[in-house]
């Protein structure tokens, strides 16, 4: 019987992790789908033993047991306890491009592990060289951010963790690094580069349950929670936050007459009840602003 | 080579921050163009708009006549050099300029040619077998420039690219890239804070404020007739010295006060304030530390424009001097003839210069009298 094309897929991906070559003879089409089956378990069998990029999205993703972390890092010749950092970030396709640029950034000798988690993120995760501390880790940052915007001309945003001294914090610090990116798309998406302990009010706001944010908006708005503001309403509002609520200089660099601008800051205390030139109502109103965003975008997905 | 075309282009993000707003240039082929301003003044967002690094919220984008708001980066043929040398510290500086090359595939001696080209204009060659940690700050800035030449692209996109030297080397590259600019015939945006940078290396300066173009012009234009007082108090170092002073105006003569002092405005710069309806009103007086005068002839010739203050402060820089003193509150620099004899605590009589006066109105902030 001939083989299927899965099957013959199979056998290949089989060849290419283990260098074995194999062939399988099957009298019917219920043979072959357990052949399948029992090659892929071969694979994935294969992959978890001896291959360091599945082992360590296995840590990351909290799929290996602590117990099980000394050895099968000792298996795979990667040291469980030297100090590193994870970076994590994102592009629209990790392709072949952006691999490459990574290995010859990172080349084995250096230690540095490069993990695709996902088809639009990849995890590095470098040792930290002697001398090296925090403060190093916003200039690697960059320089992988720079490197692949200027040899792949690619969009980037990239976030990172602390330093840690053992493997088994690894699962932390892709908590930490995930939830970087996320709160930093959502609400810094003028930036690219996230810290993990730079997120600010976005990390509070984004670790709150949708309801109490609902319940939060419904104290401030009424049962009337809008949707989003309009762009021009919440240029006028930026600008303003921007000059710490002078209406002189915000007119001014809105190029508008300061009346126009009283006028809008009242529509705005109109309509939501609070008037954005005290402080108090400010605060609240960024913080609802920057709530209705993490409600849109959760609604989104 | 390219022409680019920024039409009414906006960055607006997804968090609300209107970082570009309606920003509108024509590039021409070979220009040298520098975006210049404070910081988060949106000049390294339009940058990235133009490389595809950024989606263009609004507005549209051609190059040599071509829409490119939905191109992919990879298809804009541009190259860009970023302050960071972003340099594979395993390579050397041939596979480090032909690395970007090999990955699209280029033949080998296409690359080799193409290597060899870049390193001569670049000065690179006896370096090429070299890891970027024996090479100086300048000379990995100079490979990095290197990768984006071997690109051969229609437009060259500089982020900052001399930041990261030092004061020395910054004005020894600003040389090397002004020569690359003239020996490549490229079209450049180049992007900086430092004004004296884009003083030096542009053909044409935009400088940006709060995400908005203030003034597009020529170096020379850009300092003798700024538009407004962020462009005037931008461009120049030591910055134009500002004063509030009142408008009188009496049949023909024209004064502005600053506080006791009464200066008589030139008969070049009257009709704008007449026009303008200036009487009684308070304006910003500007002029430029090289404009106030400490010498005796000059101060004898122009009764009308004394001012007289204190030296707080003496700076001898060699071929220069500067004197800091206060006039009605508000800090002036003068720069002056070394040979000065005026010291610190000196009481001091100055002139200006009034035909290089610039006046603004106070509410609008834009210039009258240019």
């Amino acid at each position: 019987m001939e083989h299927t094309q899965e099957l013959a897929k199979a056998l290949a991906e089989l060849k290419r992790i283990t260098g074995i070559t194999m062939d399988v003879t099957a009298d019917s089409p219920e043979e072959a789908e357990q052949a399948l089956t029992q090659i892929r378990c071969l694979c994935t069998a294969y992959r978890e033993k001896y291959n360091k990029a599945d082992f360590l999205q296995g840590l990351m993703t909290g799929g290996i047991p602590a117990y099980d972390i000394a050895e099968r890092a000792a298996r795979l010749h990667i040291n469980p306890d030297e100090q590193r950092i994870l970076f994590l970030f994102e592009t629209k396709e990790i392709d072949e491009t952006v691999m490459e640029i990574l290995k010859s950034l990172f080349p084995a000798q250096t230690k540095t592990y490069l993990v695709p988690v996902t088809e639009r993120t990849v995890a590095v995760l470098r040792p930290v060289r002697s001398g090296e501390s925090e403060k190093d880790s916003r200039r690697i940052a960059r320089m992988i951010v720079d490197t692949l915007n200027t040899e792949a001309l690619v969009q980037i945003r990239l976030s990172y963790s602390f330093l840690f001294d053992s493997l088994t914090d690894l699962p932390e610090a892709f908590r930490e690094t995930s939830l970087a990116l996320r709160v930093g798309r959502l609400f810094y998406s003028e930036q690219t580069v996230f810290p993990y302990n730079e997120l600010g009010i976005g990390r509070l706001i984004y670790q709150l349950p949708v309801s109490l944010c609902e319940s939060f908006l419904k104290e401030i708005f009424g049962a009337d929670i809008p949707n989003s503001f309009d762009e021009e309403t919440l240029g006028t509002v930026n600008r303003f936050f921007q000059n710490n609520l002078n209406i002189a200089e915000t007119s001014r660099q809105l190029h508008m007459h300061r009346n126009t601008l009283i006028y809008r800051l009242d529509q705005i205390e109109k309509h939501t009840g609070l008037d954005i030139r005290l402080f108090e109502d400010a605060m609240t109103f960024r913080i609802a602003i920057m709530v209705l965003n993490y409600l849109q975008s959760e609604r989104n997905n | 080579m390219a022409s680019l075309s920024l039409e009414g282009i906006q960055k607006i993000y997804p968090n609300g921050f209107h970082a570009v707003k309606d920003f509108n240039l024509e590039i021409e082929d070979k220009e040298f163009i520098i975006f210049v301003g404070p910081s988060g003044c949106g000049k390294s967002t339009t940058l990235r708009m133009v490389a595809g690094l950024e989606d263009i919220s609004g507005g549209t984008l051609k190059i040599d006549g071509k829409v490119m708001n939905d191109v992919e980066p990879k298809d804009r043929d541009i190259a860009m050099v970023f302050q960071n040398y972003a340099l594979y510290p395993h390579m050397t500086v041939y596979d480090n300029m032909a690395f970007g090359l090999k990955l699209r595939k280029v033949p080998k001696d296409e690359i080799d040619k193409k290597v060899r080209e870049a390193a001569r204009i670049l000065d690179l060659e006896k370096l090429l077998d070299r890891k970027p940690k024996a090479l100086s700050g300048g000379q990995r800035q100079r490979v990095a420039m290197g990768r984006a030449i071997v690109r051969n692209p229609k437009v060259f996109l500089m982020d900052e690219p001399l930041s990261n030297l030092d004061a020395k080397l910054r004005v020894q590259m600003r040389i090397e890239i002004s020569k690359l600019h003239e020996n490549l015939g490229a079209t450049i945006i180049y992007v900086t804070h430092d004004q004296t940078e884009a003083m030096t290396l542009g053909t044409r300066i935009v400088v940006m404020k709060d995400g908005v173009v203030q003034q597009v012009d020529t170096p020379q234009n850009l300092y003798n007739t700024p538009c407004n007082l962020f462009v005037a108090g931008f461009i120049g170092s030591p910055q134009m010295n500002f004063m509030d002073a009142v408008c009188k105006v009496n049949g023909q003569d024209v004064t502005l006060t600053v506080g006791d002092h009464v200066l008589k405005v030139p008969a070049s710069k009257k009709k704008a304030l007449i026009d303008g309806g200036y009487d009684g009103k308070t304006v910003v007086l500007g002029i430029r530390p090289e404009d106030v005068h400490d010498s005796e002839a000059f101060i004898s010739n122009s009764p009308d424009s004394v001012i007289t203050s204190t030296i707080k402060v003496y700076e001898l820089l060699g071929a220069e001097v500067f004197l800091y003193f206060d006039v009605e509150g508000t800090q002036m620099t003068a720069r002056v003839n070394p040979r000065t004899t005026l010291r610190t605590g000196d009481k001091a009589v100055f002139a200006l210069d009034m035909e290089k006066i610039h006046v603004f109105d106070k509410e609008t902030e834009l210039t009258i009298t240019n």
